[in-house]
């Protein structure tokens, strides 16, 4: 600290930032929550005329596509935080352990789609997906993969994966290259074979570098909008919408309900569920800081 | 990032014949995996109109063509009622200026968090921290009307205003982590010869926090260059579409594009992306691993 006490002028460095901050971040975060409480459509110019109480949250408890979409966000999530850390965990240690000449060329090639827009890529595999795209070719198949309700957020979930997976390989990696090697070094000298030394040694230590990936899906999967909407628009029929596309639908979307105050209690409750988990972190990060 | 050098402790794993081949399988199985869906698109876009549905082993065409890009141009301007060249330049402006302020802003606002005392300093931080959290979309319909009010829906500062608001906490995060990181010797030393707080941030801390605001310039170059939703909401005017709002028009539009106009409109936005990638390939895998670490 240069000052020992608060001085004028610290508000001349911050607020700029916080200005900025408060009024296009926190009071619409906010307000948003106070809209899902009221009834407005796009074209109204006074928001806060009708209030209706819970009445948009009664609307989205009794439509059945706002728990499809609820379903679909978890499934996401699932997707995200178990099964592509999962892939990016063997992959970093396979990279890192398997003695490639090109290393860093096969980081940087998995790496790649981390940088492209995901409306990009959600295009790329679209036309693979399609009726007569590639892969029915390759399969000999002739299956509208994308209209597949039971197929189609397992295949967005395969998109992301696709797309992310050099994310969470990277910092695997960085986990990797700080890891504490004596450990292996004593497991040499007693005569581990590479799976033991996989699964008692490396996988454990690298736990803290899981968690951080976890979360960082976790964030990410809430996120998830521009894939569905370039691959499916939520369809076949509201079968793959999640959370942020089903707000958009009530809100935006043309020829949709053009309903906002709906699209609030829906942003409500994408908020509530990142809060739940953002409060359980912390008393789980106190939990173990205080064993 | 460099390539570690294989002490002692990969012995037993270059022992192993199985883990070699396992690994050499499961590697290559993942680089064709990533790599296919985009040299296919390639392969589409520089197809000849009348093969473009066959090729050789899938990938090598019969007949090379540019026609298709010459198409995606014309469809572009045509159809979208702006051309390539236009979102490009939509795109180019909204980021570098979104970048540049956020940038600005949290070289002077992480200061103040780090070296200055101010009331309330850790709640409004926890604060900063919770709202990275925050998916963009939970602001979208308020955002909208505060836009409106404003008089900017659909011109650039719309855009540019609430990717700052969306993204000054990680601007502030990865500098505030940083200025800590500088000895304390150091702005002492400062301060003891007499520096303003001003000259120290601009004469001390600045020079060293070069690698920390390159971070949060690739970071924030990523995520405003290929931010959807909010461009598309924000800014539904076709001329000031920017590149993924563009693109997804064409992508998803009601009048289906031929097969190769489409493939060379996605690869139009891929190809330049790419060819930073390239050459700036260690400080974008550097920068998204530091990123990674604010949380």
């Amino acid at each position: 600290m240069i000052y020992k006490t608060f001085q004028f002028k610290t508000l001349l460095y911050l607020l700029p930032a916080v200005f900025i901050f408060l009024t296009f971040n926190v009071i619409p975060g906010l307000t948003s929550l106070i809209l899902s409480f009221f009834d407005f459509t796009g074209f109204e110019t006074n928001l806060f005329k009708k209030f209706v109480g819970f009445d948009n949250f009664i609307k989205i408890y009794e439509d059945k596509y706002f728990w499809i979409a609820l379903k679909n966000t978890f499934l996401f999530v699932f997707g995200a935080v178990f099964i592509q850390t999962g892939i990016a965990l063997i992959l970093s240690i396979f990279i890192f352990f398997g003695n490639f000449k090109f290393s860093v060329l096969v980081r940087s090639i998995i790496f790649f789609p981390c940088v492209l827009a995901p409306v990009s890529v959600g295009l790329v595999w679209k036309k693979i997906l399609e009726q007569d795209g590639v892969l029915n070719s390759i399969l000999g198949l002739d299956y509208s993969w994308l209209s597949s309700i039971s197929l189609v957020m397992w295949l967005i979930i395969m998109v992301n994966t696709w797309q992310w997976i050099g994310y969470n390989l990277v910092i695997y990696y960085a986990g990797l290259q700080s890891m504490n090697i004596e450990l292996l070094e004593a497991s040499d000298i007693d005569g581990a074979n590479w799976s033991q030394k996989i699964f008692s040694i490396v996988i454990p230590l690298l736990w803290p570098t899981t968690i951080l990936n976890m979360i960082l899906n976790l964030i990410g999967g809430f996120r998830a909008f521009d894939i569905v909407y370039v691959l499916t628009r939520g369809g076949p029929a509201h079968y793959s919408e999640v959370l942020a596309s089903y707000l958009y639908y009530y809100s935006f979307a043309a020829g949709g309900p053009n309903k906002m105050g709906v699209g609030a209690s829906v942003a409500f409750v994408i908020f509530a569920c990142i809060l739940t988990i953002a409060v359980a972190r912390i008393i789980i990060s106190k939990r173990l800081e205080q064993n | 990032m460099e390539q570690p050098k294989l002490n002692n402790y990969g012995a037993s794993f270059k022992r192993s014949p199985i883990f070699y081949i396992i690994t050499r399988i499961v590697v290559l199985f993942f680089i064709i995996i990533i790599i296919f869906p985009l040299l296919y698109t390639l392969s589409l876009s520089v197809r000849s109109p009348e093969t473009v549905y066959s090729a050789r082993y899938f990938l090598i065409p019969y007949e090379f063509s540019f026609e298709n890009y010459i198409d995606a141009f014309v469809n572009a301007e045509q159809k979208l009622k702006v051309s390539f060249p236009r979102m490009f330049l939509n795109s180019a402006v909204v980021t570098s200026l979104s970048v540049t302020l956020i940038i600005t802003m949290s070289i002077f606002a992480a200061f103040a968090f780090s070296h200055l005392r101010f009331p309330m300093k850790e709640s409004l931080y926890n604060v900063m921290i919770a709202s990275v959290a925050m998916p963009a979309q939970v602001l979208l319909i308020p955002l909208f009307y505060i836009l409106i009010y404003l008089g900017i829906i659909n011109t650039y500062q719309a855009v540019i205003l609430a990717y700052a608001g969306f993204l000054i906490p990680i601007g502030i995060l990865i500098l505030r982590m940083f200025y800590e990181q500088i000895p304390y010797e150091l702005t002492e030393a400062g301060t003891v010869d007499g520096a303003s707080d001003f000259q120290l941030l601009i004469k001390v801390l600045l020079p060293l926090a070069k690698p920390a605001i390159a971070t949060c310039v690739i970071l924030l170059f990523l995520d405003t260059w290929n931010e959807f939703i909010y461009a598309m909401i924000f800014m539904q005017d076709a001329t000031i579409h920017t590149v993924p709002v563009g693109l997804a028009k064409i992508g998803t539009s009601r009048y289906q594009v031929n097969i190769g106009t489409y493939s060379a409109s996605v690869m139009i936005t891929i190809i330049p992306v790419m060819v930073i990638f390239a050459v700036f390939q260690r400080w974008f895998i550097a920068g998204m691993t530091m990123g990674a670490l604010k949380h």
